[in-house]
């Protein structure tokens, strides 16, 4: 903030009055942020902090010194002298006065509202609302319709607080979201033929405080209450968004953005958003096979330890999918195995995407490129892989251990298929099925992005903690990193397994990049790493 | 000193409207003198001596106005005219741009001097479809013969000025409404500080003045401030349009010193009540004012004198109600109007001018209950200054009085099943039939 800063790099500061205590913030502060700062939180509807102020919903009037009448904390500004009172008779009953006007059209649908649990109308109305209505009219009724592929307006549930209208005006620009009529007939709308058909147009259903845009996805899914939630990062492309996923009774049910202003700020896209429907989808591999024969969980990971402590020098072809604590214990293979080499597929590029706001997506499709060359070396992705596909391809290698990962359909590629299958030997753990499983000794099934528990780095650099959706002890609860250690266990190579963290642990004091940092104190923004390894573009490298 | 009619004068000839019987009679003198000799200050103070109050409903002092514009800033600055006129029971600003456009445009010349600024709009009510046309023809006049444009009056100032019509919407009445309504934007309110003054439209700093205000000028620079404080009292002084309408024998807009006592607007000016009937209310500022009763007719008709008489001037459309009137079916009138037009931005507002058209319509459809009449004083109650703009209060305002002076007319019809107008179109209703009982 710049209005803030003084002439000699201080910080200025406003001293004012609240609720009777002599405080002090920043100058520039509005009511509402400052008096957050104090332990006191006053409610807001139409206030969002990534969102222009538009002061419509007054509840977060308070009684001010300055202004006979009571005065907005969202958009009013500290200043020194400034009184302000939240608990006064005026303040609290403008506040019930609001509560209570939200009220009278609003429907008693709760129990059929997937916004029940975590809406702020509830949540507000609990703490601040009448406890009988006085309104004995008939309530108004406004549209329900389908404004989008992905989003529909219970438009009896509206309280026109223009969070979703300002959204796509700001954030998205795309600018399709309009109120329509006025007064209490007023409600969110497209324009005629123009749907709200945008990449961030999921992101309008979570900051709608009330359950009046619903996502078709999430529709009568879950009670919101009932799902279990998991601080999760988005492996759909290289920027890293994090997210929370939603779990019912062991199945994914929702993904939702979590809050991380170096990264995503509140948002994220739609792509990933509904990404996770690759976990169900048909082609999700799910069965370890051994020569095109089936086997069960324990006698896979028999197989595993049999091919690899017989194989001389191992061929390794990495994904970027893989966590680094995973790549970790790749590295710690490949070492124990003298002559082994290590390489690594990039799926192809998608479409990149900015949008006004400065939120991104990023064409490359895979949340760790960045990790696997602070791990293997700058050219993991480049002569280091062109390396090992000629060496494949002409058979030098008796065995490869391949990672096939990632939510898209097309796997490592044609020519990586053929390297693989020249190889007398491959082992080959893969998300889904497709053509380079083909003629592979043993297939195991792999966990998909928001399966894994580990670490990645952002195309900023930034390493990020990212959470599997599933409980340790749980299958497929980041099955590579409790297979890859059973491994290492039975090669003699480790002697106790870990968790990610005690991973990450070996990880950082074998290398420089991650020295000195742990799972613990990356915090939830993550951190970005000091310098890049030297000699890396980000559009280098081939498959 | 008898009152010589400044805005109205010649109304009542065929060619008023035309820049010839414009000129002919003095016309455009005052603003060819300010352009060309005065200063912007000297006419800001002049503004500021005259206490020119504006007369668009809040009467805020006009040069005071136009002092909190920036002097040195890099935007433009732009003259919007409130031209939008929609307050119930207003029909003043109509007058003058029907009869007499060429007084508005010679103010608009002369605010633009003072201020600063190039490019003025006329914000009009769509529905003044004539207005508007004799507004363009003067326009068009001016421009023709270098009143307007590049050189105004010889004056080497360049000053445009541009017709924009409304779409019919009360709160484009509103200043900040009529703004974001201008910009090409839904017209609501904005947040204020910052003031228009200092961001207005196109977020560049705006003065927002109304046509009558504007129409004041040239008379306040050809006779100067003091003579002009002399018309009417001291706090608020200068001619002004009154219009009235309702029950009276001769409604119609009527060009007054400010201060005249309403008894003798209604009854002198206005023919009296109509039919023989006697007065039994009267809304002295448009729609949005306190009503007063009968017995408390007897005020001058001046910003003071009405606010300590707990109403207010307004835009001084003075409705007159006789004793047939069922104060209920009025309020029933009035909340359907603000309901209708409430811009639905702020909660208070949007919901609670909707219960209150709903709890008024059933008392007069005689389902009322006695606690109603709380009800409503309880709902406006916790309308009044909660919003952005003071729709919510408009609305409240004429809500409160009705209820609290007319309280017989309104347990009359929650008693007797509807207020007499319901009951004598449904003779065999009976009250009571709301299922809430």
């Amino acid at each position: 903030m710049a209005e803030n800063q003084t002439n000699d790099g201080t910080v200025a500061m406003t001293r004012w009055q609240l609720n009777g205590q002599e405080v002090e913030n920043p100058t520039g502060m509005t009511i509402m942020e400052a008096a957050k700062d104090h332990g006191i939180e006053i409610p807001c509807f139409c206030y969002h902090p990534g969102l222009s102020i538009a002061g419509n919903c007054r509840i977060c009037m308070v009684e001010s010194n300055r202004s006979p009448k009571p005065v907005i904390s969202c958009s009013e500004k500290i200043a020194d002298g400034l009184v302000i009172e939240t608990e006064s008779e005026l303040a609290v009953s403008s506040r019930n006065s609001v509560m209570e006007f939200q009220l009278i059209n609003h429907p008693l649908d709760c129990p059929v509202c997937d916004k029940s649990g975590e809406c702020t109308l509830q949540d507000h109305s609990y703490e601040h609302g009448p406890d009988r209505s006085r309104f004995v009219e008939d309530k108004n009724i406004r549209h329900t319709k389908e404004l989008g592929p992905t989003i529909s307006i219970w438009g009896n549930r509206c309280i026109v607080c223009t969070r979703c209208v300002r959204f796509c005006d700001e954030i998205s620009g795309t600018s399709e979201l309009c109120i329509v009529e006025r007064g209490d007939r007023s409600v969110v709308d497209v324009f005629p033929e123009i749907p709200i058909d945008n990449q961030l147009a999921g992101n309008t259903v979570d900051i709608c405080p009330v359950g009046a845009l619903i996502s078709h996805d999430f529709k009568y899914e879950a009670r919101v209450w009932n799902m279990d939630r998991k601080d999760s990062v988005c492996g759909g492309c290289s920027r890293g968004c994090n997210i929370e996923v939603e779990t019912l009774d062991g199945f994914v049910k929702r993904l939702m953005p979590r809050e991380n202003l170096e990264v995503n700020d509140w948002w994220m896209c739609d792509e990933g958003r509904y990404g996770w429907r690759h976990l169900y989808a048909d082609d999700r591999l799910s069965q370890a096979t051994r020569d095109g024969t089936a086997l069960e969980d324990d006698s896979a990971t028999a197989a595993l330890e049999q091919l690899l402590s017989e194989s001389g020098p191992v061929a390794f072809l990495i994904d970027p999918y893989l966590t680094c604590e995973e790549m970790h214990l790749v590295q710690g293979l490949a070492a124990s195995r003298p002559g082994s080499i290590v390489g690594g597929w990039l799926p192809d590029d998608g479409d990149a995407a900015n949008f006004p706001s400065g939120f991104k997506i990023s064409a490359a499709k895979y949340p760790n490129r960045s990790g696997a060359e602070h791990i293997f070396g700058a050219q993991v992705f480049g002569d280091d892989a062109k390396e090992l596909q000629k060496s494949l391809l002409s058979s030098d290698f008796p065995t490869v251990v391949a990672f096939c990962g990632g939510h898209l359909s097309t796997g490592p590629g044609e020519s990586w298929a053929k390297a693989l299958s020249s190889t007398p030997t491959s082992i080959i753990f893969s998300v889904k099925t497709g053509p380079w499983l083909e003629g592979a000794s043993l297939v195991l099934p792999a966990t998909a992005p928001i399966e894994k528990d580990g670490t990645w780095i952002n195309e900023d650099g930034r390493l990020q903690r990212t959470r599997s959706c599933w409980n340790p002890g749980t299958e497929p609860f980041s099955v590579e990193l409790v297979r890859l250690q059973t491994l290492q266990n039975a090669l003699d190579i480790r002697g106790r397994s870990l968790s990610a963290a005690g991973i990450f642990r070996e990880l950082a004091a074998a290398n420089d990049s991650f020295a000195g940092h742990n799972h613990s104190d990356l915090g939830s923004p993550g951190l970005l790493l000091a310098e890049r390894p030297a000699g890396i573009a980000m559009d280098g490298g081939s498959e | 000193m008898t009152f010589r009619k400044i805005l109205t004068q010649h109304i009542a000839e065929a060619d008023c409207h035309t820049l010839n019987f414009y000129q002919r009679n003095g016309g455009y003198s005052q603003a060819k003198k300010s352009l060309n000799e005065h200063q912007p200050d000297d006419l800001i103070e002049l503004v500021k001596a005259a206490n020119l109050r504006g007369r668009g409903g809040a009467g805020f002092p006009t040069g005071v106005k136009w002092s909190f514009v920036p002097k040195s800033s890099d935007k433009p600055k732009y003259l919007v005219v409130n031209a939008d006129e929609s307050e119930p029971g207003t029909f003043k600003d109509r007058v003058i741009m029907e009869k007499n456009p060429h007084l508005l445009l010679e103010g608009i010349l002369i605010c633009c001097k003072a201020v600063n600024i190039q490019t003025a709009y006329i914000y009009i009510r769509g529905e003044f479809v004539f207005a508007t046309q004799r507004l363009q023809q003067a326009i068009d006049e001016a421009y023709e013969a270098g009143i307007l444009g590049s050189d105004c009056l010889g004056s080497g100032l360049h000053i445009d000025v541009t017709v924009h019509r409304g779409a019919g919407a009360y709160i484009c009445g509103e200043e900040t409404g009529m703004l974001t309504s201008l910009e090409g934007d839904r017209g609501q309110p904005k947040l204020k500080p910052p003031f228009p003054a200092i961001e207005g439209v196109f977020g560049c700093p705006t003065v927002v003045n109304n046509v009558e205000t504007l129409a004041n000028l040239p008379y306040i620079l050809e006779i100067g401030a003091e003579a002009y404080c002399a018309i009417g009292p001291e706090k608020s002084p200068g001619p002004k349009l009154f219009c009235v309408s309702g029950h009276v024998e001769n409604p119609g807009t009527f060009e007054l010193p400010m201060g005249i006592p309403l008894r003798a607007l209604i009854d002198e000016h206005a023919g009296g009540v109509w039919k023989g009937r006697k007065l039994k209310a009267v809304i002295p500022g448009g729609s949005s004012a306190h009503v007063l009763t009968a017995e408390e007719c007897d005020v001058a008709m001046d910003i003071e004198s009405l606010s300590a008489a707990g109403t207010m001037l307004g835009s001084a459309g003075v409705i007159v109600m006789d004793d047939s009137t069922c104060m209920v079916d009025a309020l029933v009138n009035l909340m359907r109007f603000y309901h209708h037009e409430s811009c639905g931005q702020c909660t208070p507002c949007r919901e609670g001018t909707g219960w209150l058209e709903k709890i008024v319509h059933r008392i007069a459809h005689g389902d009322g209950r006695m606690e109603d009449l709380d009800l409503v004083l309880d709902v406006c109650d916790r309308m009044v200054g909660k919003t952005i703009c003071a729709l919510a209060d408009a609305a409240a305002f004429p809500a409160q009085s009705i209820v609290t002076k007319f309280q017989d007319d309104f347990v009359a019809a929650i008693q007797n099943g509807g207020s007499p107008a319901w009951k004598k179109r449904h003779p065999s209703a009976v009250g009571g039939t709301a299922s809430h009982g």
